[in-house]
């Protein structure tokens, strides 16, 4: 049956063509789309994932990461009391405005960490590739991702700027730490960021980040701190997922890259529903010839199966590739495609469905075909 | 590229047990489309043995039941009224589930438009239909054109091998591997015989196999088609218009009007 199905789709090439490239396109939209989607739920929530911290405390009703308000730093010292709790590290997280070369401003999303030394922080800058970020402990000191250095006007490790109006030095560049809004994030350590952020206080606090004592129940701690006034405790697994719904349903671009997605799935399933029809009808007085010499529908089912299945196959191996393409491509305008073992199988499974479904027409265009037909001139 | 090949290939492939054996009966077959005033009979009333080692010739003008006749010996269709004996067994009441079953073990089918998978070899072409026939049935030689033959003994069993066979007894072994549009029309309607054979089956209905070809291809047709029946022991049913084919069949059963007129040996 694979020789007949493989034949048949290959006698008319050009019209093979048309079927893979409808299948190809089809599958580099999804992965892409979806893998677009998942690197920008990556972005969205690579702060905390990054964070070695059992529990995020923060003020309760917060349900924006980026834009929670901030409490003061009687907060600390509550969690701090709570039975259970290790540590606790304050995080203050906001906007500011950094001072470009050109003259203007641009906003930053300033990330505030707590730097001790000796110890190692529950929230740090990663992936640093230059400078030294021990040095972020020092008055004024920033790190920024390279990937928004030409947005902000900094060349080198070391650069001095002005983030509102104070005085900062670039003393480490990280690699890949992206953020989902447009504003590039900073990184200082928590007394430099307030300085930065007058507006908030002294004592303003957007986060404390709990490491729980060894032995303790991580949920038992968590529903003693949410015992406490006005405070909302999530595990780091929760907090992420949180900023990822956040971004996904506030904002649209869930439904947005699905529902392109989605479009790429009917593309594809319109041009090989099409294709192998037309085939179908092509072969019709031969398949009703080998169902009138006893070729059992099963049989003949089979071949229109398996040119659904070639088609998916070969349009999935190329679809992917391109998608791969697309990732490289990306990458350089600063996006972030996320493709992954489990994505790729997903959509392979797709894959076969649409095409399965595609050929569903045909199949019942054959199913239907009386073999007497053949004695109809 | 010649009929003749059946007898060089298989001279002792007669069977004689088949000759003049009947292969199939149709007793009084009718088949009527629509009920009531608007009834319309394709075929009344029909009765005809269908014996091993003969030609039939069915003549009769367009519209007088021909198709219907041959339909309902191939099981293509069912009739309204009337008994289908097959090894003496009445099949005219089976189901369509059963139905595939019995055509791919009684009937091969050879048209006038050849219907030949045009992305296929000659080759693939008959192997496909006995592959999709479920190969050749246990116990009965690819061919009675090579059973029990010595050269039967060293041959491939497998769907290409029988097909590789059945190309050969046609006189197209040499064009195995041609694809149906580099073959003549004789050649691609001798590729359909073959694959027609697929399987071994007793009985070759033929609808118009010779309309789309010159006179001398067609004779050349008919000439394997009279070899199959003669050393082979098949029967071999042929609807035409041709009356020059006469020469070639054992009886001439005309149809005219949805009724049988004659059945003249």
């Amino acid at each position: 049956m694979w020789t007949l199905a493989r034949k048949l789709l290959l006698h008319d090439r050009l019209r093979f063509a048309v079927a893979i490239a409808g299948v190809s396109v089809s599958v580099m939209l999804v992965l892409v789309q979806v893998g677009l989607y998942f690197g920008f739920m990556d972005t969205a929530s690579a702060v905390i994932d990054a964070s070695s911290a059992d529990l995020w405390v923060t003020r309760r009703g917060n349900d924006s990461f980026e834009f929670a308000s901030p409490v003061d730093e009687r907060a600390l010292y509550k969690v701090e009391s709570v039975r259970g709790v290790a540590r606790a590290d304050r995080v203050l997280i906001n906007f500011a405005q950094m001072k470009l070369p050109s003259g203007g401003d641009l906003g930053v999303q300033m990330v505030g960490v707590e730097t001790r030394p000796g110890e190692a922080p529950l929230l740090a800058p990663w992936n640093i590739v230059g400078g030294d970020a021990a040095r972020l402990a020092e008055p004024g000191a920033i790190a920024c991702d390279r990937s928004d250095y030409g947005k902000l006007g900094i060349d080198h490790v070391g650069t001095q700027t002005e983030v509102a109006g104070v005085r900062a030095e670039v003393v480490a560049m990280t690699s890949g730490i992206r953020s989902f809004t447009t504003s590039p994030i900073v990184f200082a350590d928590l007394r430099t960021a307030r300085s930065f952020m007058p507006q908030l206080g002294t004592e303003a606090v957007t986060y404390v980040l709990v490491r729980v004592a060894p032995g303790e129940d991580i949920d038992a701690v968590k529903a003693r701190i949410e015992a406490l006034p006005n405070m909302a405790a999530f595990t780091n697994h929760e907090m992420s997922q949180r900023t990822r719904t956040y971004w996904s349903s506030r904002t649209g671009v869930g439904a947005g890259f699905f529902t392109t997605a989605v479009l790429g799935i009917i593309v594809g399933f319109v041009v090989v529903g099409q294709i192998l029809y037309s085939g179908t009808l092509q072969y019709l007085r031969e398949y009703g010839t080998l169902k009138a010499m006893g070729a059992k529908n099963s049989a003949v089912v089979r071949v229109i199966l398996s040119q659904a299945m070639i088609s998916a196959v070969l349009g999935f191996v190329l679809g992917s590739g391109l998608a791969v393409a697309m990732k490289s491509a990306m990458a350089a305008a600063n996006l972030s495609v996320a493709l992954f073992p489990q994505l790729y199988v997903a959509t392979a499974i797709i894959t076969a469905l649409m095409c399965a479904f595609a050929s569903l027409l045909s199949i019942v265009k054959v199913l239907r075909l009386d073999p007497a037909s053949v004695f109809k001139g | 590229m010649h009929a003749l090949a059946v007898s060089e290939i298989a001279p002792a492939a007669v069977a004689p047990t088949r000759e003049r054996a009947s292969l199939a009966r149709l007793v009084g077959v009718g088949k009527t489309y629509g009920s009531g005033e608007h009834a319309v009979a394709a075929l009344a009333n029909a009765t005809l043995d269908i014996r091993a080692g003969e030609v039939t010739l069915i003549e009769g003008p367009s519209g007088s039941g021909k198709t219907t006749l041959i339909s309902i010996l191939g099981l293509l269709l069912r009739p309204t009224a009337g008994q289908i004996f097959l090894e003496g067994r009445d099949v005219a009441g089976l189901g369509e589930r059963d139905l595939p079953a019995l055509r791919a073990k009684h009937f091969g089918f050879v048209f006038q438009g050849f219907n030949l998978f045009p992305a296929l070899t000659a080759l693939e072409n008959v192997a496909i239909a006995i592959r999709m026939k479920g190969g050749r049935r246990p116990g009965r030689a690819g061919l009675s054109a090579s059973g029990g033959g010595p050269r039967a003994q060293r041959t491939d069993d497998s769907p290409d091998g029988e097909a590789r066979r059945l190309l050969e007894l046609v006189g197209l072994g040499p064009r195995a591997h041609h694809l149906p549009a580099d073959l003549s029309g004789g050649q691609k309607q001798r590729v359909a015989i073959a694959r027609a054979l697929g399987g071994d089956p007793p009985i070759l209905i033929g609808d118009e196999p010779t309309a789309a070809l010159d006179t001398k291809t067609a004779l050349s047709v008919m000439e394997l088609l009279r070899e199959l029946a003669s050393v082979a022991g098949r029967a071999v049913v042929v609807v035409t218009h041709d009356p020059r084919l006469e020469r070639f069949a054992d009886r001439v059963v005309r149809v005219e009007d949805g009724l049988i007129q004659g059945d003249n040996p």
